[in-house]
């Protein structure tokens, strides 16, 4: 385990375009453990690429990734979990027809012992029980776990997003505007529930454009703008207007 | 009325709901009135000799529909299945013949018809799979392809009649002996329950409906989204091939056209299951029930005298109700 402090995953001189399409120029940042980074500025999806690239959706088109100081290749979103990066996706992270419980443990699903577990099927009582305490422990109030997904409030489906993110995280949780579509107390909650991930010694990567909530629960800013970080400072640094003007231009950074 | 005579009573309606609400339960209730109905028409319908054909008849379509139903709640479609059991069933016929002609022994060679009849409606189930997940052309035109080229080589192979001469044995063992089921029969039962097992109980059906419901989340949940829909259309060819072995042992012979059409049934009996061609959603025991109504209407129409090309316009029927109830479900929900 990384002591609090320690650069967890960093990326350096990250690029990655589509054809003749650039959307992001020799990007550099780092989370450290027990530290939430904001990443804020410009369009959602240059900020949506650099998350699909920080959690190997995408190849980046040049550039170098470090988890724990090792450099890494994610060939697929599968390995950079299995390093312990959790990403918690814009609205699409769920699968609707499948209940809470079946959500929280997708791709890791806990099978019955003996020779029915190796045939692959599935200890369904376990995960429901577990998939409540699990949720139930990071703060997030729960639906019954055998509820479809598709039955569920905005709010209650990204608390299930994030409960999942969180519960299997061991390295690092990107969080892909995760108070989008969220009341004020529902996005209370899930502040909360941030804090207390950074507080297990967690790095978190936080994306949103409610600047607000990046003042609130950062520790540290980076601001891109036309796809290059232009920007990487300590939120003390920064007030609504200053960040406003960072990530619109109106103040100029080098 | 008294407070408890009105609390029974909307205790009452709401179980009639949820019972409303349950596909299974109307499917049943269905399959009843269409036995009830052909039973008055003509009394000769509720007979075992009837209900051992209707078995015999489901067999196949129930094979091919239960690979359907992995397929459509995957999210994707299997248009190859009905040409695929004709072709598996030609080929494994050839096989049977020739070690017929050298003198194998009867079992051996039904043995070795099974594996080829599997061996050839995998294969095209692969082909499928690579046409979809490796060339990314949509499943619907991908299986098309392969519909056409399967039931073409069976037409060309055979010149179009059956190809018979293989061990007298295997029509034998189509005959009923546990009531009115066959050897077959009840390897087909089997296979479906355990089939359906590994649908709602094991990984293989989670991921299944994972994919169809959203395949982004599957992917970023770590699941191997083009290995698994490699393995479900590999399933479907597989239990079409299957079906061709079943056919051949019906009929003694392989039949380039025995499964001609066999994919709009698969579809029929998974959509009127309550299946969502969407993906994400059916039920294993939907579609058991709706091969089940296939089947009854098919023989239904024959034994009360009317022509049993009106079974397609019965079955369009259905398919609409079927949609219908879906759609009114969801939007309940949605309230």
């Amino acid at each position: 385990m990384a002591k609090i402090g320690d650069i967890l995953l960093e990326v350096k001189n990250i690029s990655k375009s589509y054809g003749s399409v650039v959307a992001l120029t020799d990007v550099n940042m780092n989370v450290r453990a027990g530290e939430v980074v904001g990443l804020v500025g410009d369009n959602g999806a240059v900020k949506s690429t650099l998350v699909k690239v920080l959690s190997g959706a995408y190849q980046p088109t040049s550039g170098s990734i470090f988890l724990d100081g090792i450099e890494r290749h994610w060939a697929s979103p599968h390995e950079a979990i299995d390093a312990g990066i959790e990403t918690l996706y814009q609205d699409s992270g769920l699968a609707p027809h499948l209940s809470v419980s079946a959500n929280v443990f997708l791709g890791r699903e806990k099978t019955v012992p003996g020779l029915l577990g190796r045939m692959g099927f599935l200890s369904q009582k376990y995960m429901d029980m577990t998939a409540h305490a699990d949720l139930d422990r990071v703060g997030i109030a729960v639906p019954p776990s055998s509820r479809s997904v598709s039955r569920l409030s905005g709010g209650q489906r990204q608390a299930v997003a994030i409960g999942r993110a969180v519960s299997w995280a061991s390295k690092v949780i990107i969080l892909d505007e995760p108070t989008n579509h969220l009341g004020a107390r529902q996005a209370g909650e899930v502040l909360a529930v941030i804090k207390a991930v950074k507080a297990r010694g967690l790095g978190v990567i936080f994306i949103s454009h409610t600047l607000p909530h990046v003042l609130q629960v950062t520790d540290r800013i980076v601001v891109l703008r036309l796809g290059k970080a232009v920007c990487n400072a300590p939120t003390s640094e920064f007030d609504a207007d200053r960040l406003l003007g960072t990530i619109t231009g109106l103040i100029e950074t080098t | 009325m008294t407070p408890t005579a009105s609390w029974t009573f909307k205790v009452f309606v709401k179980k009639l709901r949820m019972l409303l609400a349950n596909q299974q339960f109307l499917l049943l209730v269905v399959l009843l009135a269409m036995i009830g109905f052909f039973t008055a028409l003509n009394p000769i319908f509720f007979s075992s000799a009837v209900f051992g054909n209707i078995l015999l008849d489901w067999g196949p379509v129930v094979l091919i529909a239960v690979g359907e139903t992995f397929v459509v709640i995957s999210g994707g479609i299997d248009l190859s299945v009905g040409a695929n059991v004709g072709l598996s069933g030609v080929v494994a016929a050839y096989a049977m013949e020739a070690m017929t002609n050298s003198h194998q022994g009867q079992n051996f060679t039904i043995f070795i018809g099974l594996l080829v009849a599997t061996g050839v409606g995998t294969f095209i189930g692969l082909i499928n799979a690579l046409l979809i997940t490796k060339a990314r052309i949509v499943p619907f035109i991908a299986t098309l392809a392969t519909l056409g080229a399967a039931g073409g080589m069976s037409i060309v192979f055979t010149g179009g009649g059956p190809i018979a001469g293989g061990p007298d044995k295997a029509i034998t063992l189509s005959v009923p002996w546990l009531g009115p089921l066959s050897t077959p029969g009840i390897v087909v039962i089997i296979l479906v329950t355990v089939i359906g097992l590994f649908l709602h109980k094991a990984r293989f059906g989670r991921y299944t409906y994972a994919i169809g419901s959203n395949s982004f989340a599957a992917r970023i949940a770590g699941i191997n989204v083009q290995l698994h829909l490699t393995k479900v259309y590999a399933l479907s060819g597989l239990l079409a091939g299957l079906a061709g072995m079943y056919f051949y042992l019906r009929l003694g012979s392989g039949a380039p056209t025995s499964g001609a059409g066999g994919e709009l049934d698969a579809i029929a009996a998974v959509v009127i299951g309550g299946a969502s061609l969407s993906g994400g959603i059916g039920r294993m025991s939907g579609t058991i029930l709706g091969a089940f109504i296939l089947t009854t209407v098919t023989s239904g129409l024959i034994i009360i005298g009317v022509a049993p090309d009106w079974k397609q316009v019965v079955v369009a029927v259905l398919i609409a109700a079927a949609v219908l109830v879906q759609g009114l479900r969801s939007s309940a929900r949605d309230i």
